[in-house]
């Protein structure tokens, strides 16, 4: 039997090992990894746990981070709980498998530290490997500082295992920023967080010798189309039990999560919407704007980027006048991801907010407090005129000439 | 047509493509496919014909429109040596106790792999147009061939 | 650990089969007297985990699969990380209790074909023997790309024709040699390597039940003759394959923890290459005129590899 670990109400941990404490107390029975900056030292204080007694499970080293969303996979159709980490051009590698893990409806939980994709190289925060999961068919949530990036594992395991679920669930945190950063956790103690994750329910699993079970059969013309739209379904679906699950962790703990997060929205005109630890530097930025100026400014974070929320985001933004949508990733010949998917919600609604695009913090570029303002006095700027007054999509924080695409049609 | 030995109610009963096309509410979770209905106890120890099939095995589809030309079984020339039945690629050749039994037509492909290693002279399986019934291509049985000197 | 008698065909044929008919595999391939006869092996249950490739677009198309045992793909490459996760499982349930029936014998196994052994998954089966899972993998050389319509791997040998190794005016196909995969995986200090053919089924036998009984990664290179991309009538699978391992172009020998060498099979009497060639329509080309040189080059390498095959075994090295 695994040592059980004595924590503090209060432990000094970085993201990293707040999500490699959360996968301690999940009992994890595989854990099949490949190390990458800046998620490595997840699987390293999974390793400091493995070599001291604390897991009882398997800790597979493998070759590759394609081998081990590979290994993830076939550990998982055998019927019990599973976890990785990885990052940036380990996820691109993970790609492949990880439809083939959503495909096959098997639960396991990956911890992403999120890193700038190359070419060039670079090691540092943004969101571009989050973005290329996005299609990917897991569930995508995303935790903006260490004490989320504990609790959201923790939910993690339990959404995904869930019978009404059963998808791979991705747990987001910024990388550096908040996988390195030291902050202060709560966390649960160790009987208190397995209880609440629960025994892994197994289905179809390959050790069940008296029920055979084929796994990763092939669907051409005549199939593969109504299995891509039960799949589908199903990650819209997971949103009831996702909910479900938060309730019930905001019962054990107190600490309250949604599938979208507003802050100060309850009478704002202008808002920021952002994933990651942006929604931090966004939320003190409208706090401060809202003592300094008394613009009414508010913050907008989807919590769960898959099943996209499309309903909370139509609520939460159903009265500002004017939206900056925030993508941390190189959109390559389009308008941000995010951006088009708040539109495309916004679009829909009575409403229609005057919405505008912003590509910043490319590769860990600083994203200050000051440029939040910036971006919000510019959305106020647009609220008072009526129009967007400036191109749709701007960068931010980039050197050079300002650099900025398409103007409003207005006739 | 033939369906050759051991044939069950649920072997070779559905051409492959002719199975019923439903809807993405009633495809299996993760294209998850299980072979039996019900629980076995160790298949390795149930004989085919025993089985609970379920429809998503391929026991219950049949290839037999492959054929051209099919195997027909002389059970008065078999030694019993089960050559045919080791090398045939699609488990077709029916053997129990250590005999031969004959061909399950539902899943040969008519590739002649079985009449080409047994070793009787004459051969105890031939090549017949797959029209042929086979106790007609038993009147047709070839004589003894004369060692060639 | 419950193997089954192979003493002789007569008893071996009581082995109730656990791959089905109705799977896609072209009439007269080798691939599935390969796997019946694995699974024929033992009566322990199996799981298997498949590469993309011949096998498994034949085994399991929705809504149909061919296994009566547990069985996994992937992608191309993974099936030997597929089967390194699910062995992982099993131990990890074994000790936590948690499995359904934890004394029910298990094997684990997988499959590949030459193109996701020899190349796209290379990677992937390295690291699973490195490991040291406890798994047997058996690879499905008919050397080449034979699912994607012939073109050529690395395992594609010396002179044959493929569709993207062809041979034309200027060309005898492929040129470059047959990379030695046994070697490669012996040298990974696997405990137990092979290489055999189907038509020795009994030496195929005994060498698949040495390696499920074995503990740790287990190699195993199986030539599957391919009637169709080798270009021979369906009915003479076994015949090639007869000709493959007695002109010794695959002679059948095993390696023992890296460095024991046994040789298996010898021929009574060995044929000359070109009856190889002779029987199938890749190596049509090499009895050009010009090309005829290539099957001398061809049998001389074949020697030369028999001389060091026979000095390692007698040398124990
Ligand atoms: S013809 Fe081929 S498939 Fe049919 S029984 Fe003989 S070997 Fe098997
Ligand atoms: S190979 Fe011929 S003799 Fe041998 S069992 Fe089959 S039919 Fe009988």
């Amino acid at each position: 039997m695994a040592e059980k670990m004595q924590l503090n109400e209060v432990e000094v941990w970085d993201g990293n090992l707040a999500a490699a404490q959360a996968l301690r107390q999940a009992q994890v029975d595989v854990v099949a990894a490949y190390p990458i900056t800046p998620s490595t030292p997840i699987v390293e204080n999974y390793g400091y746990f493995v070599a001291n007694g604390y897991v009882d499970g398997e800790y597979v080293m493998v070759e590759s981070e394609h081998a081990a969303m590979s290994a993830c996979v076939g550990a998982a159709a055998a019927g019990g709980r599973v976890a990785t980490a990885t990052s940036s051009q380990g996820f691109m590698l993970m790609i492949e498998v990880l439809y083939q893990a959503s495909g096959m409806r098997v639960p396991l939980v990956l911890t992403v530290a999120n890193r700038a994709v190359a070419s060039p190289l670079n090691v540092r925060g943004d969101h571009g490997d989050m973005y290329a999961g996005r299609d990917s068919g897991w569930v995508q949530m995303d935790a903006f500082n260490a004490q989320e990036a504990y609790d959201l594992t923790l939910c993690a395991f339990k959404i995904g295992e869930d019978m009404r679920v059963r998808l791979p669930v991705m747990v987001h945190q910024d990388g550096f920023l908040t996988s390195h950063t030291a902050q202060n956790v709560h966390p649960l103690q160790d009987d208190e967080a397995y209880k609440f994750v629960g025994d892994y329910k197994p289905y179809e699993e390959m050790l069940d010798f008296s029920k055979p079970v084929t796994y990763g059969a092939q669907t051409e013309e005549d199939w593969h189309f109504e299995h891509k739209a039960r799949q589908h379904k199903a990650l819209f679906d997971s949103a009831a039990v996702i909910d479900e699950v938060f309730e019930e962790f905001k019962k054990l703990t107190g600490r309250e999560y949604k599938r979208v997060e507003s802050y100060m929205m309850e009478d704002a005109e202008v808002a920021i919407v952002a994933l990651g630890t942006t929604v931090e530097t966004a939320r003190v930025a409208a706090e401060e704007l809202r003592k300094e100026e008394g613009i009414k400014a508010g913050v907008v974070a989807p919590r769960v980027f898959r099943p996209f929320p499309f309903n909370e985001i139509r609520d939460a933004l159903a009265n500002v006048k004017a939206v900056a949508v925030l993508d941390r990733s190189a959109p390559m010949g389009a308008m941000g991801a995010l951006f088009n998917e708040i539109s495309a919600a916004m679009y829909t609604t009575p409403n229609r907010p005057l919405i505008t695009n912003f590509i910043y913090g490319l590769g860990g570029r600083d994203f200050p407090v000051s440029e939040a303002k910036r971006i919000f006095k510019e959305q106020k700027a647009h609220a008072d005129a009526g129009y967007i007054t400036t191109p749709i999509q701007q960068f931010s924080g980039v050197r050079g000439p300002k650099l900025g695409f398409f103007e409003t049609k207005r006739s | 047509m033939s369906k050759g030995v051991l044939a069950t109610p649920k072997r070779g009963i559905r051409e492959l493509g002719a199975e019923e096309l439903v809807g993405w509410d009633e495809v299996t979770q993760g294209t998850i496919l299980e072979t039996f209905e019900t629980e076995v106890d160790n298949v390795a120890h149930i004989r085919p014909e025993e089985r609970p099939y379920s429809d998503f095995s391929s026991y219950t589809a049949t290839v037999a429109s492959w054929r051209v030309i099919k195997p027909v079984y002389n059970r008065d020339i078999c030694i019993d040596c089960q050559h045919c039945w080791v090398w045939c690629p699609d488990t077709s050749i029916v053997s129990r106790d250590k005999q031969m039994l004959g061909i399950d037509y539902d899943h040969c492909k008519g590739c002649g792999v079985c009449v080409e290693v047994c070793p009787t002279n004459p051969k105890s399986l031939l090549m017949f147009a797959e029209a042929e019934e086979p106790e007609v291509a038993l009147t047709k049985w070839p004589e003894k061939k004369k060692k060639e000197k | 650990m419950a193997l089954r008698p192979i003493k002789n065909l007569k008893e071996f044929s009581t082995a109730n089969e656990r791959l089905e008919g109705a799977h896609l595999l072209c009439p007269g391939c080798a691939h599935s007297m390969i796997v019946r006869e694995l699974m024929n092996a033992t009566d322990d249950n199996l799981v298997i985990a498949t590469n993309t490739g011949c096998l498994e677009v034949s085994t399991a198309v929705y809504p149909y699969t061919s296994w009566d045992t547990s069985w996994i793909h992937i992608g191309f490459e993974n099936a030997a990380s597929a089967i390194s996760g699910a062995e992982a499982m099993y131990k990890a349930r074994k000790r936590k209790g948690t499995l359904k029936d934890p004394d029910a014998p298990v094997k684990f196994v997988a499959f590949g074909g030459d193109g996701s052994t020899y190349d796209i998954g290379f990677q992937w089966l390295s690291g699973a023997i490195e490991r040291g899972h406890d798994f047997t993998y058996i690879c499905l050389d008919n050397e080449v790309y034979a699912n994607t319509g012939g073109q050529r791997s690395s395992s594609t040998p010396v002179g044959a024709s493929t569709t993207t190794a062809q041979a034309g005016r200027v060309s005898y196909g492929k040129k470059e040699k047959k990379k030695d995969i046994v070697a490669i995986m012996a040298a990974h200090g696997a405990p137990y390597v092979a290489q055999v053919a189907p038509n020795k089924w009994k030496i195929m036998a005994k060498v698949f039940q040495k390696a499920l009984e074995t503990e740790g990664p287990c190699f195993i290179n199986t030539v599957s003759a391919c009637t169709t991309e080798w270009k021979f009538d369906p009915k003479n699978t076994i015949e090639v394959t007869d000709l493959a391992t007695d002109t010794l172009i695959f002679p059948i020998y095993e390696i023992v923890n890296g460095t024991e060498l046994n040789i298996l099979y010898r021929p009574k009497k060995v044929l000359p290459v070109e009856e190889y060639f002779a029987a199938q329509g890749r190596f049509k080309h090499l009895f050009k005129p010009e090309n005829r040189h290539i099957i001398d080059q061809i049998q001389k390498d074949v020697n030369e590899r028999w001389e060091y095959l026979q000095r390692r075994e007698e040398a124990r090295v």
